[in-house]
């Protein structure tokens, strides 16, 4: 077994949870979902985050737009759709439960 | 002195240094081999070159305007190698995403008697490097010829300097596994020279 091999599987499994949490909240573009994945300690590489956002638009639980930035080129502002904060829900859902299982596991 | 090239990244204009270009576009290729599969690579590797376009923002000033190797390096580090940014949840990921077993010719710099010519013909055929100086030294004794082909393959075969390259002169994939393997390799080599 390889202990940081099963951490990272632990993370990546959780890791889009996360962001959907976070877009929950309110649109943000790429590097602010970063900055809090970074803070939260769920990331460990930045490269992880692109694939799975795209993943996420073309399942279309994410839409984006694009905005004007003070400095610089426009930025990609992503937000939930509909359908993302139904799926969100049923995560918290899921989560919820796996929190309660796992608790029971180890305070037996 | 140093010649530097001038590139759009993400949209931002960059001055970067001729090593650190080199670095960039390898790193750039290798992700877009990464992601061939996905369905929609293209968007994927804008994203992640407008990312790597603010990290570069971060490293300037007024004082310095060059992007360098080390700001390559960097970013690259915090953006992940082709191999951690792994997009499959199986735990099959890691021997999935390592590069295809590239099989190359270089000069091993570890077991050479004199420029790692013959000890890197050796690697890469996976043969004794002895038999391979021997052929060496019985050609040249038959006419010379034998030390003018050293000449031009010491010019032309590159040094393995990297882990990486290390490996590919071997011929086994290049992976996480095999460098964590080889580095561990090579530091108890040194341990079991310093005696420790």
């Amino acid at each position: 077994m390889d202990l940081e091999n099963t951490k990272a599987q632990m993370r990546k499994g959780i890791l889009e949870y996360c962001i959907l949490s976070i877009l929950s909240r309110s649109s943000c573009y790429a590097s602010d979902i970063i900055k809090e994945l970074k803070d939260a300690k769920v990331i460990v590489v930045e490269g992880t985050l692109y694939p799975l956002l795209t993943r996420q638009k073309n399942a279309g639980l994410l839409s984006y737009r694009w905005e004007e930035s003070p400095q610089g080129p426009p930025r990609k502002y992503y937000e939930l759709t509909k359908e993302g904060k139904e799926y969100l829900a049923d995560l918290d859902e899921s989560w919820n439960e796996l929190v309660e299982s796992v608790n029971l596991i180890r305070t037996r | 002195m140093k010649i530097t090239l001038s590139i759009n990244l993400g949209g931002y204009s960059f001055n970067i240094d001729e090593d650190a270009y080199a670095e960039l576009k390898r790193y750039l290729k290798n992700l877009e081999i990464h992601f061939a599969e996905e369905e929609s690579s293209a968007e994927i590797l804008s994203d992640i070159e407008s990312r790597m376009a603010e990290l570069f923002r971060a490293k300037l000033t007024s004082y310095k305007q060059v992007i360098t190797i080390e700001d390559v390096n960097n970013a690259i580090s915090v953006l992940g190698a082709p191999e951690d940014i792994s997009n499959n949840e199986s735990t099959s990921a890691r021997d999935k995403f390592s590069t295809p077993g590239y099989h190359r010719m270089y000069r091993d710099p570890d077991h050479r008697m004199i420029g790692g010519v013959c000890s890197g013909m050796g690697a890469y055929w996976n043969m004794d490097p002895w038999i391979v100086r021997l052929i060496f030294v019985v050609v040249t004794m038959l006419g010379g010829l034998g030390l003018l082909v050293y000449l031009i393959l010491y010019i032309v075969l590159p040094e393995a300097k990297t882990t990486a390259q290390k490996i590919e002169m071997k011929g086994e994939p290049v992976n996480i596994q095999n460098i964590k393997d080889s580095v561990k390799k090579e530091f108890n080599t040194v341990r079991k020279n310093m005696n420790l």
